[in-house]
């Protein structure tokens, strides 16, 4: 009686037991999991699909056995578009999660002081999907990063490279600059400024305009003075507008570069398509490769629509790139030794792998084996110099009828290669 | 250099428009209206719908008159845009401004005009659209006067120059012939003596509200035709009138004139000397230089 109780009792633990080795087979790597934070605007209309693509591209490494063997749990804070909460978001995940890497933020004005207050204080790695400001690349210079910050949006020296080739291939001499008086403008005048003085092509005046000015008059003078064969305008469409109306009736040059700011039907209607026939404008783009049709397919089959919204590739490749370096830096790794590993996921003579869940079962293969792989995810080949910043390729666009149109496009390659002949 | 000083000059003769009628509000009911700058706003939305309007009825009218953008239409509807805005103004006074006046105290008139102009812009907003529009897409070509040194002058900153002295000088003879002007005098030199000698207050203020919202909106026109319209032009011109208006001194017809042209003038010759970043500062620099030297600024003189 007792023996066949005992064996009775046996025979349940081991059916237990089965069971949950099933359980652990069919759910990868339940016995551990990895906190990473994020830290982006989810109460925002434009910022809650930048986190659910981050999400996605979790579920989808989970789904491929997680990271050095444990599931990532992805920590979510909203930033709601603000740098105190922002940094409250990210001291939270840091110093009570214990996380060793941060995703986001979105705007360069709250990605800043968490990497320059949170981040790089506490050793912790940052990946941003979305924040452009050259700032970054200047604090990076002064070493005053540490290696911590990557972003896998292109920054502002694209368009403004994009721009200076513009002005080249059209052959002109000398351009004027007009831009807006704020962080993104200051910052874009100053690049194509130098791209186009590296060029040989004389820049004769850089003139700021202010937002909400009774008129643009004096400033547009301004610039008429050096006579210059082109204008380049980095404004918004309202006082861009107003000062390009004030530009051609002053007998100005109709030979414009425009900002993809002014991609818009408002500066179009206002200013008259008769004399935007010489507007050549410029934005970055998505590449044109498989892998980024890919990211298209994945996202529609799980979010049924198009990527439209800003940031969604760029947030997929941020998790992604992020994971596998964590993966590839080992189990308890600091936020540094991730950091440093970003460029074996990233190499461009590793071996390729695709961003999907296939793929990163593929890479964190190869990367536990100690080789490198070549990311090619949803932005293309992503590769980041050394100061962190990605490069995209790029538009240039003109005004229809209808709205506007692509008048070429300019592969990563050919971005990459005139930034570096002009720097 | 002559380029900046006539530019000012033409940009000045807008401000100085504004500027008069602020400057006898301010006088008159001893307030500082910060929404008298809106009245520019429906000035110029109401041209652009009565010139909708006309040039629908009468296509004839949308033809333009010589080399100007300025058409048949845009005239007669700056007409009515002058009569909707001075009685909007009289009506703005009505139910709200009189209220507050006869309960509270300047202070509360000062903020209510806050209140006032974010209301009329935000209408304006929600009935036009937040965007840019003009009266003409066309763009009209800049004449060169002299090529060295550079002078190029709009033909339609000409007929703005023009058409304000033109209105100025009516007004002139206005103040300083009738039984009007004299009796708004006595009432900004001494309200409750001038009600004594039978002067009724109540008419002076409305028609002082109707004049001051027909120069705001033929003001509005002119930079409309200048520029552009959209909703928040009396956000973008609230302070250079004002500039104008305390360099000129308060309740100085003639000093808002001129106060306009100093504040016009000196923006555009800012250039010259300070990066343009820093344009928006320069009607502040002006305001403080000159209290400082003219407390109560050009014509101004000591309230009593």
């Amino acid at each position: 009686m007792t023996i066949k109780r005992i064996a009775h009792k046996g025979t349940i633990t081991a059916g237990a037991l089965l069971c949950m080795s099933a359980f652990a087979t069919s759910a990868s790597a339940a016995d551990c999991s990895i906190k990473v934070g994020a830290v982006l605007p989810t109460s925002v209309d434009w910022g809650r699909p930048i986190a659910e693509v981050a999400q996605y591209a979790v579920d989808l490494a989970n789904e491929a056995g997680g990271v050095s063997g444990c599931d990532v749990d992805l920590i979510l804070r909203d930033s709601q578009v603000d740098p105190k909460v922002g940094v409250d978001g990210a001291k939270a995940l840091v110093d009570l999660d214990g996380v060793q890497l941060l995703l986001g933020a979105v705007s360069s004005g709250v990605s800043m002081p968490i990497l320059t207050s949170v981040a790089v204080p506490s050793g912790v790695m940052m990946m941003s999907c979305c924040s452009s400001s050259t700032g970054f690349t200047a604090l990076a210079q002064e070493g005053k990063s540490k290696g911590l910050f990557f972003r896998t949006f292109a920054t502002s020296g694209v368009q403004a490279a994009v721009g200076a080739m513009v002005a080249r291939d059209k052959g002109y001499n000398s351009v004027a600059i007009l831009y807006k008086n704020d962080d993104w403008g200051q910052d874009i005048s100053k690049l194509i400024a130098a791209d186009l003085e590296s060029l040989g092509i004389t820049v004769t005046t850089s003139v700021a305009l202010n937002d909400a000015q009774p008129s643009y008059r004096a400033e547009v003078t301004q610039a008429l003075k050096g006579k210059p064969e082109a204008l380049y305008l980095a404004l918004y469409p309202t006082e861009g507008s107003a000062a390009v109306r004030e530009w051609i009736s002053l007998g100005g040059t109709q030979n414009m570069i425009l900002a993809n700011s002014l991609k818009s039907d408002e500066f179009r209607d206002n200013v008259g398509l008769q004399y935007l026939g010489n507007a050549t404008g410029t934005d970055t783009a998505s590449p044109r490769s498989e892998s980024a049709s890919a990211f298209v397919d994945l996202y529609k089959a799980k979010f049924g629509s198009e990527p439209n919204g800003p940031g969604l590739s760029n947030s997929f490749d941020a998790t992604l790139i992020a994971l596998l370096a964590m993966h590839a830096a080992g189990k308890d790794a600091s936020g540094s030794e991730i950091a440093a590993q970003v460029a074996n996921v990233t190499d461009p003579n590793g071996t390729a792998v695709s961003a999907d869940a296939a793929g990163f079962a593929k890479a964190t293969e190869i990367l536990s084996g100690g080789g490198t792989v070549m990311y090619q995810g949803a932005t293309g080949n992503v590769r980041f110099d050394s100061f962190g910043d990605v490069s995209a390729p790029a538009v240039t666009w003109t005004f229809t009828e209808a709205g506007t149109k692509e008048a070429s496009y300019i592969t990563l390659e050919e971005v990459d290669e005139f930034m570096a002949s002009v720097n | 250099m002559i380029q900046s000083l006539a530019d000012g000059i033409l940009v000045g003769a807008i401000l100085s428009l504004g500027a008069i009628g602020l400057t006898m509000v301010m006088h008159i009911l001893r307030f500082a209206n910060f929404s008298h700058a809106e009245l520019l706003s429906i000035g110029a939305y109401s041209a652009l719908v009565f010139d909708a309007l006309f040039s629908g009825i009468l296509p004839i009218l949308a033809n333009k008159i010589g080399p100007f953008s300025m058409t048949w239409a845009l005239t007669l509807s700056m007409f009515c845009a002058m009569g909707v805005t001075g009685l909007s103004a009289m009506l703005i006074d009505r139910f709200v401004f009189k209220r507050i006046r006869e309960k509270g105290d300047e202070l509360s008139m000062v903020f209510a005009s806050f209140g006032v102009a974010m209301i009329i812009r935000n209408v304006l907003g929600l009935i036009f659209g937040l965007k840019s529009q003009l009266y003409s897409n066309d763009i009209v070509f800049a004449v060169m006067i002299s090529s060295d040194p550079m002078l190029l002058i709009k033909p339609d900153q000409v007929f703005v120059l023009l058409a304000a002295l033109l209105i100025m000088l009516v007004l002139h003879f206005v103040l300083s012939r009738t039984t009007f002007g004299y009796a708004l005098r006595a009432v900004a030199e001494n309200p409750s003596l001038a009600e004594v000698s039978g002067i009724r207050l109540s008419r002076v203020i409305a028609l002082v509200w109707i004049i001051g919202g027909c120069l705001a909106a033929a003001a509005g026109v002119f930079y409309g035709l200048n520029n552009h319209i959209n909703p928040v032009i009396g956000r973008d011109l609230v302070l250079p009138i004002f500039a104008a208006t305390i360099v000129g001194g308060i309740g100085s017809v003639y000093g808002a004139v001129l106060g306009g042209f100093i504040v016009g003038i000196a923006a555009n010759m800012a250039l010259l000397v300070l990066p343009s970043g820093y344009s928006p500062a320069v009607p502040f620099m002006i305001i403080l230089a000159l209290l400082l030297v003219r407390p109560h600024g050009l014509f101004g003189e000591p309230q009593t």
